[in-house]
Parts: structure tokens; sequence; C-alpha cells
């Protein structure tokens, strides 16, 4: 880790050591020094610039959920030799958390409802010299207004409304609004990340006979919207409900990471978008040929119990799949005129 | 697999097999293979003999829940071909209540709950089994309380006179397995951390608990981190203060391609003196079957699944106090 605090043993640690640092122990402030200047971080929601930004955003969520607690499930990691500089390694981190939180006081989810809620949140961070300087993220946010007591797209209507109408309200991340940053690299070659990127794509062209093949018959599963599921028929139905609404949409993997580490199953990450029309009937409704882009990070931990193929052939035996479905409804809604 | 059809890779692959074969695609009578005929099963509920009663037992559940799902989601063994095998098998399974049965007239209400089965199996044959359903998990779903379960269940059999008696070890027979497992230290590792538990010293959870464990438990509950943990195991420990905590099994695995992991059968048999999950103390003489599994990663335990059965605790003291009308 040269070009870190010698504090830190390795990515995972300086990962959740940051991060509970920042948001956990109040130490906001420290962003200026932890989140390099100019960063750029993309969330489904919005495309923001500089760590002002996010200085902001993180005392906005504080003040209204000022216990929050972020536990650090898993960080899967890459070198990223490239990226590296005369004075830093360079590492791309894919960070899962479960957050969890109490709505004790006002803010962009309305008056306090006093209810407790537990969503997750995947985000790449790429990172060097002591500093996150690149991020993409996606926050379970259908998870969070459900748990508030709201209809998602009851909520999502309300929150154009709020941010002063379809001309002025935040714009979610388009390929368009987006801003590239100095991460471009696309991951390591690990044979883990391609297996699963390999999955995904096969389930995006409708090779729908991938789930018993490729999943463990008993696959835990997470999906959007706190959604668990469990089994083969659960995870068809979710990709399967997702690929519906926008069939017709290029799908693309943007970043895959792969690893076998001693102390845990093997593993993989992707980050993965979707760009096209909301032309098909599935998790979005009624089809309103609203351009959508949609992206996705997702991980999956493998086993050693076959599928419906050989004995021995490993299968994904837990999948943690993320996309912000209030995001998707604001271009749905911006689109058809139906925010009012 | 010395001992067993080569069609079998190993005992996974087993136990995966034939839990498909016997009970998801029918095969009751395959129990006359692959069930010894004198095998003991305990369950928390009670002893049950022979493969005849479990061929019974089977078909009642399927008429009741004909469309359960029985998904294996870890094996972790010990043993060898010529000794015999141990399999802690964790299964989820669900199902519809679209027959009579146990839970009554047809409800409709769909389940989902974990089960950790313990047996022992050598050549081709399992001939001796321990096996925990989250009883109280199930029972919920139905829409009856554990308690008003127990005492219904009392009262269907026949009274307290009559009914049939949970497990008890003084009830217990001696089988043909009389492994404990292996030394393996993962085994080790959660054989300590449950002593330490039942020992009061709960400091144990911090100390090896990931802060994001998912934790498991009976009742089909769940929570993150170290809160949910502390606290039902605390509150279990606090309903038996006194009773006598002992580890029967103990299983810990390094496979490739899996995180380190064990399992481990333990007990507690005692007196309900104390308060917790099991309400006001009734002084009851209770024994109370556990099974836990653990999956170890990076940053210390990281998943943890235990199963009690609440029914039956509830049973031995309703049966205790009298207070089964």
């Amino acid at each position: 880790m040269r070009g870190f605090d010698p504090k830190w043993r390795d990515v995972p640690h300086f990962i959740i050591g940051i991060t509970k640092d920042i948001w956990e122990d109040r130490g906001v402030g420290s962003l200026r020094r932890l989140y390099a200047p100019g960063l750029i971080v993309r969330s489904p929601a919005a495309v923001v610039v500089d760590n002002s930004g996010v200085i902001a955003a993180t005392l906005a969520t504080l003040a209204e959920f000022p216990d929050r607690a972020l536990l650090g499930e898993d960080v899967i990691w890459c070198d990223d030799p490239e990226g590296a500089t005369a004075t830093s390694d360079a590492y791309l981190s894919s960070h899962r958390l479960i957050c969890t939180a109490t709505h004790s006081q006002p803010g962009v989810y309305g008056a306090p409802t006093g209810r407790r809620v537990t969503y997750r949140i995947l985000a790449d961070c790429a990172i060097r010299d002591n500093a996150v300087y690149d991020e993409w993220l996606v926050r379970d946010q259908s998870a969070i207004v459900r748990q508030l007591g709201f209809d998602v797209v009851d909520w999502t209507r309300d929150l154009i409304a709020r941010e002063g109408g379809p001309d002025t309200c935040l714009r979610p991340m388009t390929p368009a609004n987006d801003v590239p940053g100095p991460y471009t690299r696309r991951g390591n070659a690990d044979d883990w990340g391609q297996r699963y990127a390999d999955t995904i794509s096969a389930i995006m062209v409708a090779d729908l006979g991938v789930i018993p093949a490729r999943y463990d018959r008993a696959v835990n599963l997470h999906y959007p919207g706190g959604q668990d599921g469990l089994g083969w028929t659960d995870a068809d139905s979710f990709w399967t409900g997702l690929r519906a609404a926008f069939p017709d949409a290029a799908f693309s993997i943007d970043h895959v990471i792969g690893r076998a580490d001693p102390m845990m199953p093997p593993r993989a990450a992707l980050r993965w978008s979707l760009h096209g029309k909301h032309s098909g009937w599935g998790r979005f409704g009624t089809p309103t040929g609203a351009g959508v882009y949609i992206m996705g990070i997702c991980h999956a931990e493998f086993g050693p119990f076959a599928g419906n193929g050989a004995w021995g052939e490993p299968t994904i035996r837990r999948e943690y799949a993320l996309i912000d479905e209030t995001a998707i409804w604001k271009q749905i809604l911006l689109h058809t005129g139906a925010h009012a | 697999m010395k001992g067993f059809s080569n069609q079998f890779k190993d005992l996974p692959d087993y136990i995966l097999k034939i839990t498909k074969e016997i009970w998801e695609d029918r095969g009751l009578a395959t129990l006359h293979h692959y069930y010894g005929k004198d095998i003991p099963m305990r369950f928390p509920s009670g002893l049950v003999r022979g493969n005849a009663g479990v061929i019974d037992g089977t078909l009642a559940t399927l008429a009741e829940f004909p469309d359960r799902q029985l998904l294996g989601e870890d094996v972790i063994w010990s043993g060898t071909p010529e000794d015999g095998f141990l399999s802690s098998h964790r299964l989820v399974t669900s199902g519809t209540h679209t027959g009579f049965g146990a839970f009554g007239a047809p409800t409709g209400r769909r389940f989902t709950i974990r089960a950790i089965a313990d047996c022992a199996a050598k050549n081709d044959v399992i001939d001796d089994e321990w096996l925990i359903r989250d009883v109280g998990g199930i029972t919920r779903q139905m829409g009856w309380e554990p308690s008003d379960y127990a005492r219904h269940q009392i009262a269907e059999e026949g009274g307290p006179e009559t009914c049939v008696r949970p497990f008890h070890p003084r009830d217990d027979v001696q089988g043909p397995y009389r492994g404990q497992g292996n030394d393996n230290e993962w085994g080790e590792r959660l054989a300590n951390i449950l002593t330490r538990i039942m020992d009061k010293d709960f400091t144990v959870i911090r100390e090896h608990y990931d802060r994001a464990v998912r934790t498991e438990h009976w009742g089909a509950r769940g929570d993150w981190s170290w809160d949910f943990a502390e606290t039902d195991w605390m509150r279990l420990r606090s309903s038996f203060p006194t009773a006598t905590f002992a580890i029967h099994h103990q299983i810990g695995r390094n496979d490739p391609g899996t995180p380190n992991r064990a399992a481990v059968r333990w007990s507690l048999t005692g007196k309900h003196s104390g308060p917790g999950h099991f309400g006001k103390p009734s002084g009851a003489e209770v024994h109370v079957m556990g099974i836990t599994h653990a999956e170890w990663g990076e940053w210390g335990l990281r998943r943890e699944f235990t199963l009690i059965d609440e029914v039956a605790i509830w049973k031995q003291i309703h049966l205790h106090t009298g207070g089964v009308a």
C-alpha cells in the first residue's frame, strides 16, 4: 500500500476504516483529504462533482438520520497498476454495506417518521494517495422509501415537485450528463469475475437456462427494494422482470472484478448498465417509451454445490444486485409528464 | 465413496441428491433403502424409531404442504466411508398450507423456515439422526403463537397424560453412530464461542463476530451486526440460567471454494428459572436441543445460523405448569 497511511493494512482495511471515520465517527471534514479535489461521484440519482458536494450531501443525510450505522459486508477489490503514480499504488474497491438508521429528523424524505430503515449500498471507489479519486455508487433508495412507508412512484413524483418541478429538478445520471473521470480501467482478469459477467450477459440476452446451470439451487438473493429471495425462481423473476421492461436497451458490462482469497469464498463484483427505451411490460409497469439509463452494481459469492449441471461445477450461492428504482421512475415520470 | 452408490461423488452430493429424491421427487418408498430400519431420529419434539415412522410422517407433511421445497444451503460434514460420515445439513424449506394437518384446516398461508439435520451415513444408508426444524418459525407463519400452538398440540395428542413427550436425554437410545466430529480448528472456535456465551461471557460476540455479521435464529428471525446476536443469546441463556450446557458434536472445515465453517450440536438441560424468550419463569425442567452453523471471513465470524424448537420448549413448560387448557 505505497502512498497510503501505514495504519491501513490492506485495501479492505482502508475502505472500511475511512468509511467509519468519515461517516460514523463524524470526521466529515476529513473528506477534504480523503476525497480528492474534483472527484466525481456518480449515483443513479445524480452526478456530483467535487468533495464539497459530497460533504454537503453527507451533512444532509446525517442531519436526517443521525444514528446511521454503516456495516461493511464486503470489499471486493483489484489492483490498478495503470493508475499507480510515482508516489502511490492504486486500486479499485467495490464496497458492499448494510446501513441501518432511524428517520428522526426532517430532510429529503420529509417530516421525520421515526421509522428504522435497513438498506444496502454498493460503492465502487478508485483509490490512490490515501484518497478516493473517482466513484460510482448505487444506494437502494426504494428500500428506504418503502420502509419509511411511502409508495415508490408517489414518492418520486413528490421528489420532482420538491426539487422545483420537471425543469429544475436534479437530473438522474445518463451518459449525456456523466462526467468522464480519471479511472477508465475495467477491472481485473480473474476467472470468477469473468464467470459472473458471462452469467449476467447470458441473462440479458434472455438465455435464462443459465440460472439453474450457474446458480446454486438454494442461492440466497438480495435485490433492490430490500427484497430478499431464494432459489432459481426468485433469481429468474428479478432478472426477467428487469430485462422485460427494457427489452431493447443496450446492456454493457462496465467493470469486472473477481477474487479468490484464502479466507473467503470465491467472489465477483460487476458494474453494468442498461441504456434504452422503457418499451416492455415488466418491473416498471405500463411501457412508456421513456429513454432510461440504469447503472447497476452486483456482487456474487460462489460455492461448491452444483446447479443442474455437472457435480463439482461451482455456482453462485449468494447474489446482491442493486439498481436505484427511484432514479428509473424519475426518468419515466419526466418523460410521460405524469409527475404532477 | 466406498460403500455408497457410485452415482454420488462425495458426501454433500449424496445428501443433497437423496434429500431431493426422497422428499421433493416423492421417493418416499426409497426411505426403505436410504434410512435404516431402526434408525433413531431425535427431534426436539420427541424420539422416533425406525424408517416406517419417517415415511408416515413425511406423507402427512406432504399431504398438508404438497408443494414443499427443500433447498440445501450447506452440508458441513466429518468422517470417512469406513467409520461412517456425519453430515450437518442446513436447509431452507418452504411450502403452502393447502391440506389438512398439524396446523388444522388449510389456510393457504406460505411458510419459509430453516432446518438443520445431523445425519450419520454409512454404506449408502442414514442410520442415526438429530433434526431441528424451526417449528417456532412455521407456527408463527401459520398464524399461531408458539406457546398457544404447544397447548393445542397437547390437547390434540390426547392431553397431558398421553401426549408425545418432547425429547429429553433420559429417553435417548444409543444408535450406531458414536463419533463426536473432527478436531478442525474452526469447530473448536465455534465450540469456544458457544461455551463463552453459555458461561455468560457475552463480550465474546464483539470479540469474534464481524461487525456486519448476519445472524439467523429460531423463529425465522435474523438481523445485522452485534446487537441482535447478543440480545438473542442473552434471552435464551437468561431463560435457563442454571441449565447445564453440553456440546455433543463438533465439526470444522476448510474446503477450497467455501469460507471456513463449523457445525456444533449442543444442548441446555435444566430449569426454566429466568425471564427471556419464554415468558415468566416456571421452574419447568427443560431440555433444549440446539444446532449452530457458522461461517468466517477475513474480519471474524460473518454468518451464524442457530436453531432450537420453541414449541417443544413451550410444551415442556406447559406440561410442568399444567397450563394446558
